[in-house]
């Protein structure tokens, strides 16, 4: 591979246009130019997208015609057919909106949530507190709510509802959920996590708990805006003073606050358990073990250094760990041992 | 030949851009290398193509991309498992620039509309007037109290990013692409184009 690296040769190869459109080039500018273009096919390339993009903008000028000012109309106003007005009204639908299946559900349960059918994908247990629900390891449930929100349950996760005229409030006893949160701005949507709180109005996030701390909590922000606060007004004040916008991972515990902004679809890999995937991009087999055993019975155990720090990627059934640990195998030194209760790896 | 190559390039290969971008996007991990990968693929399917056209470009492009994907992975050492919905690109949703869609005025001119206007302000006076009223760059210069040589900077680097937006799929229409709906594959390490 060239040592030249691919930013070079792009910045060298849009310098070269612009030069060659300033309207002074001479013969030599264009024997130096001959030189660079001729050297790599990598060269070429990169040149022959650049100017495919420049000569569209010839197309500028018909953009322009009728405008009587040296500068350009504001991004957006083109004062042109309809044709343009409603490929702006397209811009703004731009933002990803997730799961269209989210729509509002029916509203006429009576009792404050409902057990609907679930997704199909699991199977759940109803306790005999008819606002407790909970999931058994490797399962997931989706649980419709009166006021049109909805909830995903992760697997081996617990909930407790309590809704009232002023707030509408879940425990999250343990595991992981993920609201969507229906707008209803006169009671805020709480969510309870120990000794701290995630307050919504309309949006969605989850949150998670089983983070191997007592006190340790993950929030993934997808859509909206969410505020972490401590239950009892003390402690993470820092997180309290921060919003939490789409695209926000946080992590509290009584150490501190860790905040990542990513895109949102990045956040939503995060979310791929949803639909029964867990999604790895680059992690250590170590990270990849311990997600897939909050899935399955039969755990993952890893005895070596090395091999805690194989690095994986790629996408996985949850529930499929026979299948990530035979191309493991293939893919790796790696030799395992498996009974009844784990699933020793360790190197060959 | 190497005219007809650049013709070939530009009319039949980059058009497919924004497919080609979404799936690196889903199936390498780091998107820092995005562009990379891109740049490698390009000069892969030119130097293929100075011996023997490919019928199929857009096929031979996806090819090229998993191998080289395939390639670094080895490299890196990375076990890959990609869901099926990663590799299956005969349905994708995207919408694509067809060579005929190319010359379709109205759509064309709106993609570009829309890729201008996400260019940064001062870029985006730079390139209208260039490019709008024709004028060059000493004029341009004066006119916006900077020098010639920002001018070109400025041209320079908004051409760089036109070239990003414009393949960019035109918002607005159907929904993204689903992801990882499919199983597990068996091995999708080096695999072929069905």
């Amino acid at each position: 591979m060239s040592t030249e690296s691919h930013q070079a040769i792009e910045e060298a190869a849009s310098d070269w246009l612009a030069r060659r459109s300033s309207g002074s080039w001479s013969s030599e500018d264009q024997r130096a130019f001959d030189a660079w273009f001729n050297q790599s096919m990598r060269h070429r390339v990169s040149y022959w997208r650049l100017e495919s993009a420049w000569e569209s903008t010839q197309r500028l000028k018909a953009l322009g015609a009728g405008i009587q000012s040296d500068r350009p109309p504001p991004p957006g106003q083109w004062n042109l057919s309809p044709f343009f007005t409603q490929c702006a009204d397209e811009e703004e639908q731009a933002a990803p909106h997730s799961s269209a299946s989210a729509n509002r559900m029916v509203r006429a349960f009576a009792a404050s949530l409902v057990l609907a059918a679930a997704v199909g994908m699991a199977a759940w247990f109803l306790w005999p507190d008819p606002n407790r629900y909970e999931t058994l390891i490797g399962a997931t449930a989706s649980l419709p709510m009166a006021d049109g929100s909805k909830i995903t349950l992760n697997t081996a996760s617990e909930i407790k509802v309590a809704m009232s005229g002023q707030e509408r409030r879940i425990e999250l006893e343990q595991g992981e959920a993920f609201f969507e949160v229906a707008k209803d701005p006169s009671r805020p949507f709480v969510v309870v996590a120990g000794d701290k709180r995630v307050i919504a109005v309309g949006t969605k996030f989850s949150v998670r708990r089983d983070l191997g701390s007592a006190d340790g909590i993950e929030v993934v922000v997808t859509e909206g805006i969410v505020r972490v606060e401590p239950v009892n007004g003390k402690g993470i004040h820092k997180l309290a003073a921060q919003p939490l916008t789409a695209g926000t991972i946080a992590r509290a515990n009584r150490g501190g606050v860790m905040i990542q902004k990513k895109d949102i679809s990045e956040a939503e890999e995060q979310l791929a358990w949803r639909s029964g995937v867990l999604i790895f991009r680059d992690s250590t087999l170590a990270d990849a073990a311990a997600e897939f055993n909050r899935y399955n019975p039969r755990k993952m155990v890893i005895e070596d250094e090395l091999t805690a720090g194989l690095r994986i990627m790629g996408s996985f059934r949850a529930t499929n760990v026979d299948a990530f640990v035979r191309l493991l195998q293939q893919g790796y030194p790696v030799e395992t041992s498996i009974d009844e209760k784990r699933i020793v790896i360790r190197a060959r | 030949m190497s005219d007809d190559l650049e013709s070939w390039f530009k009319s039949q290969v980059l058009v497919h851009e924004a497919v080609l971008m979404r799936f690196l996007a889903r199936a390498w991990p780091h998107r820092d290398d995005l562009t990379e990968l891109r740049q490698e693929a390009y000069t892969r399917i030119c130097e293929a193509a100075q011996h023997t056209r490919p019928n199929n470009a857009k096929a031979f492009l996806y090819a090229i991309a998993r191998h080289i994907m395939s390639d670094r992975r080895r490299r890196e050492r990375i076990v890959s498992i990609q869901a099926a919905g990663d590799t299956d690109l005969s349905n994708d949703l995207i919408e694509e620039r067809t060579p005929e869609r190319v010359v379709g005025g109205h759509q064309e001119l709106a993609r570009l509309a829309q890729a201008f206007d996400r260019l940064p302000a001062r870029c985006r006076e730079v390139i209208w007037m260039r490019r709008a009223l024709e004028l060059p760059y000493k004029e341009i210069a004066v006119r916006l109290k900077i020098g010639e040589k920002a001018v070109e900077k400025q041209i320079a680097r908004g051409n760089r990013l036109l070239a990003v937006h414009l393949a960019e799929p035109v918002v607005g229409r159907g929904e993204p692409t689903p992801r990882h709906t499919e199983d597990v594959i068996e091995d999708g390490i080096g695999e072929e184009p069905r």
